[in-house]
């Protein structure tokens, strides 16, 4: 049912939950847990910012770092105590029957507004009968609304995890097309692809037709499918690119297998060393707006 | 003599009022009632130059009947989704009030499905009442539907926006306060919308909110208005733009607060009038801070976490209207 130690999430995430909150909007959010009816669950998830307030999480550091151990990918930061009372209530439900635990969650999707999206999409990694979610997921990127697709992109290993090859593709490169952080998508480059790849190259030369700057990140999914044609373009970054282009240029082929490509580097020793160095990391490389 | 008969004639009868809003720079409105699903990215941009910083969007019908209730919930969930967020790339503040319009209460079988539906969507953060309802042919139906919302709003503790009818006005004015009353909601609860000279002074003098709609031809007209300001004052009185599809003017407000300082009201008034007023009622719902908009760069807690930028999920850049270039 769960590809996690879901047991042991629901208790810390029901502590966590309950530090961040008041005795009086805990004993209002528990009383919830144990009712089989949909139509509670329905109003307490939407009343939920009303009860708990919206501020960031202040409490208990280290219950989160316990929480994050127990689902890699899936970091706290940034939450919000309404989106954290969520998750709390979403794991308390029961999950037995997979067909009503599908439609219980599907329909507070189709009826919710953008921070209800952002607690459910975000919950994503941490649901029961986790290949019930491909669909969803996929359909949460076709979003055009920046938290929402933040929620599914940042610090949530669903789409790592469970996406087919088409929908992470999709994802990556409407994460370039909204200038989204690619350092907090876990995944990125463990599913690299060739396909990926090819697409995410037209899409730069487009942009140099059109006189547009390119996020440097782009390069560094292409770095295990270098040819003879991405070598010219590559060439032309460390020409003509910004610093953080070059930088990029220069981490891209340095990870890569191609021998003809790390020829390239012997004309950039500083880059080499600074690479070595760990001055340059993707991390290091934000992109300019 | 015909010349001199012929001089008066042409002699213009009204000069116009250039739109000229420099004289409320500086000056912050809040539209209580405006149909932006139904407006351009221009408006918002006009909107936000001109002062307006937060809105209400009323649910109401959307120029012809749904055929089902999927439509209602798509259309509601927009309310609280993707408009919100629409108006956010503009730095306005979009609140908005869920209901069963009147007309389409008389669809007794849709209706029902849509009492059904209410509770998802009434709890939602930024829904600030039950709105816009009360009745348009005042058929039994829609005595039904507003009877059964109005109860809704008191289990909810919400304030209600009450659209009035346009023919039969006076009486179904009265009508909406009448059963709200028998209801046991209380008047200050209850913005009653649409008002006009026939139908102001009762509403008052019953306690509750009227908010008048300056809409060119067919409700208010903004000179109207700056009469009924000086008649009775800034006490429970709001305008609104309800600019919708049809000829109207998501302007409203800030033009209408221009012409009130040109004829003499005192920026006090105007400031009631324009902005606090709505305020003070629809807080009633818990679900106004005005944090949110009183500052350009105040935005939600949930907008500016991770050290981003309060523009995150990219505030519409905007395009040179004075170059024929398009970059």
């Amino acid at each position: 049912m769960f590809d996690y130690d879901a047991e042991r999430f629901r208790v810390l995430i029901t502590e966590l939950t309950r530090s961040n909150v008041t005795t009086e909007t805990w004993q209002w959010l528990s009383d919830k847990f144990l009712a089989p009816e949909t139509s509670v669950v329905n109003s307490a998830f939407a009343m939920m910012p009303r009860k708990t307030g919206k501020l960031p999480l202040t409490e208990s550091i280290e219950l989160r770092a316990e929480i994050e151990k127990l689902k890699p990918g899936f970091i706290l930061e940034g939450w919000t105590i309404d989106r954290l009372s969520r998750l709390c209530l979403l794991v308390q439900l029961d999950a037995t029957d997979k067909a009503k635990y599908f439609k219980t969650i599907e329909n507070l999707f189709l009826a919710a507004e953008i921070q209800e999206l952002v607690a459910l999409y975000s919950s994503l990694p941490l649901l029961a009968w986790p290949e019930l979610w491909k669909m969803r997921c996929a359909e949460g990127i076709r979003s055009n609304i920046g938290l929402v697709l933040e929620a599914i992109m940042y610090n949530n290993p669903y789409p790592f995890n469970y996406l087919d090859e088409k929908a992470w593709n999709q994802l990556i490169l409407k994460a370039f097309f909204t200038d989204k952080d690619l350092n907090k998508i876990p995944g990125i480059d463990e599913r690299a692809n060739a396909e990926l790849a090819a697409t995410l190259i037209d899409f730069a030369h487009e942009r140099w037709s059109a006189h547009r700057k390119i996020n440097p990140h782009l390069w560094r999914l292409t770095s295990k499918f270098i040819d003879d044609n991405l070598l010219i373009d590559l060439k032309r970054v460390f020409e003509e690119g910004s610093l953080k282009d070059r930088q990029a240029a220069a981490l891209t082929v340095y990870q890569s297998d191609s021998g003809s490509a790390k020829m390239l580097l012997n004309n950039y020793p500083e880059l080499v060393k600074a690479i070595e160095n760990k001055e340059i990391t993707w991390s290091s490389i934000t992109p300019e707006v | 003599m015909c010349c001199s008969h012929s001089f008066e004639d042409r002699k213009p009868q009204v000069v116009a009022e250039a739109m000229n809003l420099d004289i409320i720079k500086g000056m912050k409105f809040f539209d209580p009632h405006v149909h932006m699903s139904s407006r351009t990215t221009d408006d918002y941009q006009a909107m936000a130059d001109a002062g307006i910083v937060a809105l209400i969007e009323p649910a109401f019908w959307l120029g012809q009947p749904r055929t089902g209730i999927d439509s209602f919930r798509d259309y509601y969930s927009s309310l609280v989704g993707w408009e919100r967020f629409r108006s956010s790339q503009f730095g306005i503040k979009h609140y908005c009030t869920i209901g069963l319009n009147s007309r389409e209460a008389n669809n007794e079988q849709l209706a029902e499905q849509v009492m059904e539906l209410l509770p998802l969507f009434i709890y939602k953060e930024g829904v600030v009442g039950i709105g816009e309802i009360g009745f348009d042919d005042q058929t039994a139906a829609e005595d039904k539907y507003y009877r059964m919302q109005l109860e809704l709003a008191k289990e909810a503790g919400l304030p209600i926006q009450i659209h009035t009818p346009h023919r039969d006005k006076k009486k179904g004015t009265q009508r909406s306060m009448d059963i709200a009353i028998e209801h046991g909601i209380d008047p200050k609860l209850v913005i009653i919308d649409h008002n006009n000279e026939e139908t102001v002074k009762e509403v008052l003098d019953r306690g509750f909110w009227a908010a008048f709609t300056i809409y060119p031809f067919t409700k208010m007209g903004n000179e109207r208005m700056v009469e009924v300001a000086k008649l009775y004052g800034s006490e429970r009185i709001m305008i609104n733009s309800a600019a919708d599809w049809g000829i109207s003017d998501p302007l409203a407000v800030p033009k209408t607060a221009a012409l009130m300082k040109l004829k003499g009201i005192s920026d006090q008034d105007i400031k009631m009038i324009t902005y606090s007023n709505a305020i003070a009622a629809f807080a009633q719902s818990g679900q106004i801070d005005q944090n949110d908009f009183i500052s350009p760069l105040a935005v939600d807690q949930t907008e500016k976490f991770e050290g981003n930028t309060v523009l995150r999920g990219g505030q519409q850049p905007r395009t040179d209207k004075s170059s024929i270039i398009i970059s």
